[in-house]
């Protein structure tokens, strides 16, 4: 039935087959007015129902002749581009280096670690250093970190900013004087300006804020990462239906996708872990199930090993599996030294 | 349905007395002509004023019925000669899958890789669209949706020694995101106008999905049958390009719990007999490599729980090397009847093929 692979909802579909429209062909010669009256909706739903169809039926009708359809890019292009992309560091070199540079626009990077792990941490570093300016090899965006879980913390954010402040201020200085393109005139104050947090309480108000962010960025096109943490904390308690809930994560991670790849930024999404029965033991899995597994294009990995903080690259298209120390300290995320370890409990 | 009253440019049988016969009979529409029982229309034709012109007329209506409202039928002979000439073997740049394949990737079926997530559906995919760009020179057509594309990979995977301009094989490589099933449906119809009008050695030949579940599971359930109808749709319209345009379409999805743990391919029941060939992939994280086995093929035996999965692929190397260790005999039993009702093309000319000898 041709009707049913035009895009528009359930109920409008199902009145109308029940009126006898099930080609396209059906609909071409109809005026809005006559199919409001036939359907019993309103004049401008019936406009909108007689637009979508003659869109579909005049895609049909135009005879080829491209070779490249609308939107497809060539490998060799896509290529290109690809070089020419900045990424995001995340502050620490061992890190960077098992990302490749650092996380990559374009694409949806999933973190996931147990409780403590420092995922609210690096989101707060990645946060501040998308800010990085472009003279000093960054990307000067802004950042849009989405909290669920209450854990961002204004305070310590200040003092990576600080920190941020003062690395960025060294590395000036240790520039040649040739080299050095600007002042830094950037004060942690303007860092923090730059963060625009939204505070979610249910899983309604996710949904809503992820479809909302598609106008929100187009209007502040300077927003150059998207964090959600966590994107798991409203979908893991009293969940009563779970098929709801599969369609709901593969339709906000299809919505993440298209964000990234239309807006050319970061999206990254911590997420908790699970217990798993796996190969006759319980292991420890990243939470949402199998079907969310594949809804992220990179997936990095945060775990103990001893006292140390180590990364692992899980999933990814181009990147080799690795993994890597790194510490979090009072400046923020840094590279591992043998000196910062977790505190024993005694 | 068409009134028949459209007709009436077909003045010489179908006049305005066929119609009135027609409409005092109560068929109005082409659908009702053709439920209507054709040798009682006869039988009242006869005591009509002009049989022979009104029996002229039905003559007339079903044979512009036949000729243009179905495909025409082909016999056995047709589509021998349609597999043997068209229907070609592609390579999928592994020699381990290829063994397992019987020669690889054919044209006109519709493959799926299903597996855990980071088991290397993306990287199969990848090294085929790769494999057909260089060694085939075809073009390829390859929908994302999850933005895991890599030009950088593709690039490595091309052998340089052999290829002088990395930028002629890429350029073969057409990426285009998708993000819904519906926006999947107007590239699908817009590929098979193009197709219906290209021709010569740079045709599209590969056309890859990764990965199809991620399109289908948001509209999959839930109140009504929607979400399983587009599925199903989807489907066969990717088997009706693969087989009408003799492409090789690969598609993608992932795996959800089964029972006992063991994973099982998502998308349902009603996924299941759609596409001709299914592979399942895993991953061993203990000593990182990768294997493949068969869960139904349209012309050989799957494995299945009995059978062994091969070893094939190890994630450290920079290309996909193979490590194929099968026992002989179990290769031997692999090549038998496949249990499919659908006409399946004549076995490839592959010399292990040999020992089926009830085709």
């Amino acid at each position: 039935m041709e009707v049913g692979r035009l895009p528009i909802s359930a109920s409008q579909r199902g009145k109308l087959i029940r009126a006898g429209y099930t080609t396209l062909s059906s609909l071409s010669s109809l005026s809005p007015s006559d199919l409001a009256r036939e359907l019993n909706v309103t004049n401008s739903e019936a406009l909108e129902i007689l637009k979508v169809a003659s869109l579909n039926s005049r895609l049909d009708r135009t005879d080829g002749g491209h070779a490249i359809f609308n939107g497809a890019q060539t490998a060799w292009d896509m290529l290109h581009e690809e070089q020419l992309l900045r990424r995001i560091t995340t502050s620490c070199a061992d890190l960077d280096n098992i990302l490749g540079g650092g996380i990559n626009c374009k694409e949806v990077t999933e973190i996931g670690g147990v409780p403590g792990i420092g995922k609210t941490q690096l989101g707060i570093q990645l946060a501040v250093n998308v800010q990085i300016p472009v003279d000093l090899g960054g990307l000067g965006g802004k950042a849009v970190y989405i909290d669920t879980e209450g854990s961002f913390m204004v305070e310590r954010a200040l003092q990576i900013a600080e920190a941020s402040v003062l690395d960025m201020v060294e590395y000036n200085d240790l520039l040649r004087k040739e080299h050095r393109k600007c002042q830094v005139n950037l004060k942690p104050n303007d860092l923090l300006e730059s963060i625009y947090y939204f505070r979610i309480c249910s899983y309604t108000e996710q949904m809503a804020v992820i479809s909302y962010l598609d106008k929100f960025i187009s209007a502040h096109k300077d927003v150059k990462i998207v964090i959600v943490d966590s994107v798991t904390f409203h979908f893991r308690q009293d969940f009563e239906d779970l098929a709801l809930r599969t369609r709901l994560l593969s339709g906000m991670a299809l919505k993440l996708m298209n964000l990234a790849k239309t807006y050319n930024l970061a999206v990254v999404i911590f997420n908790q872990v699970t217990t798993k029965y796996m190969e006759g033991s319980f292991q420890l899995a990243l939470a949402l199930g199998d079907s969310w597994s594949h809804s992220c294009t990179n997936r990095v990995i945060l775990y103990w090993n001893g006292d140390d903080r180590y990364a692992f690259i899980d999933k990814s298209p181009s990147l080799r599996s690795a993994s890597a120390p790194f510490s979090v300290t009072g400046k923020g995320i840094r590279n591992s030294a043998s000196n910062h370890k977790r505190i024993k409990l005694m | 349905m068409a009134p028949l009253k459209s007709l009436e440019q077909y003045p010489r049988i179908i006049n305005s007395h066929f119609l009135a016969f027609c409409a005092s009979h109560g068929i109005l529409t082409v659908e009702d002509f053709l439920l209507h029982d054709i040798y009682e229309l006869a039988a009242l034709a006869e005591q009509q004023p002009d049989p022979e012109g009104l029996k002229e007329g039905i003559e007339e209506l079903l044979s512009m019925v036949d000729g243009e409202l179905h495909q025409p039928w082909m016999n056995g002979m047709d589509l021998l000669a349609d597999s043997l000439q068209n229907k070609h073997v592609l390579s999928t740049g592994c020699e381990g899958i290829d063994l397992l394949l019987g020669g690889g990737l054919r044209e006109g079926q519709l493959t799926e890789l299903v597996g855990p997530s980071s088991s290397g559906k993306t990287q199969v995919c990848l090294q085929a669209a790769s494999n057909v760009a260089e060694k085939h020179m075809g073009r390829v057509v390859y929908l994302d949706t999850s933005n895991s594309f890599s030009p950088q990979r593709i690039a490595d995977f091309v052998d340089l020694a052999t290829h002088n301009f990395l930028q002629n094989v890429m350029k073969n490589i057409l990426c285009h995101s998708v993000f819904d099933i519906f926006t999947m449906f107007d590239i699908l119809h817009q590929l098979e106008l193009d197709l219906r009008s290209q021709n010569g050695p740079r045709r599209v030949r590969l056309l890859i999905v990764d990965s199809i579940s991620s399109l289908i599971t948001p509209i999959l359930g839930g109140s009504g049958l929607q979400g399983h109808s587009l599925m199903v749709s989807a489907g066969c319209l990717l088997k009706k390009l693969a087989h009408q345009h003799n492409l090789v379409v690969l598609v993608t999805n992932h795996t959800v719990g089964g029972e006992g743990g063991a994973p099982k391919p998502a998308l349902g029941e009603y996924w299941k007999s759609i596409p001709h060939v299914r592979l399942m992939l895993s991953r061993d994280r203990g000593n990182n490599t990768c294997s493949i086995s068969i869960l139904k093929h349209s012309s050989m035996v799957y494995l299945g729980s009995s059978g062994e999965a091969i070893p094939i692929l190890s994630k450290e190397t920079q290309n996909i090397m193979t490590r194929v260790t099968v026992v002989v005999m179990s290769l031997m039993m692999i090549f038998m009847i496949g249990t499919s009702i659908d006409y399946v093309p004549a076995p490839a000319p592959n010399p292990l093929y040999h020992s089926s000898d009830d085709y």
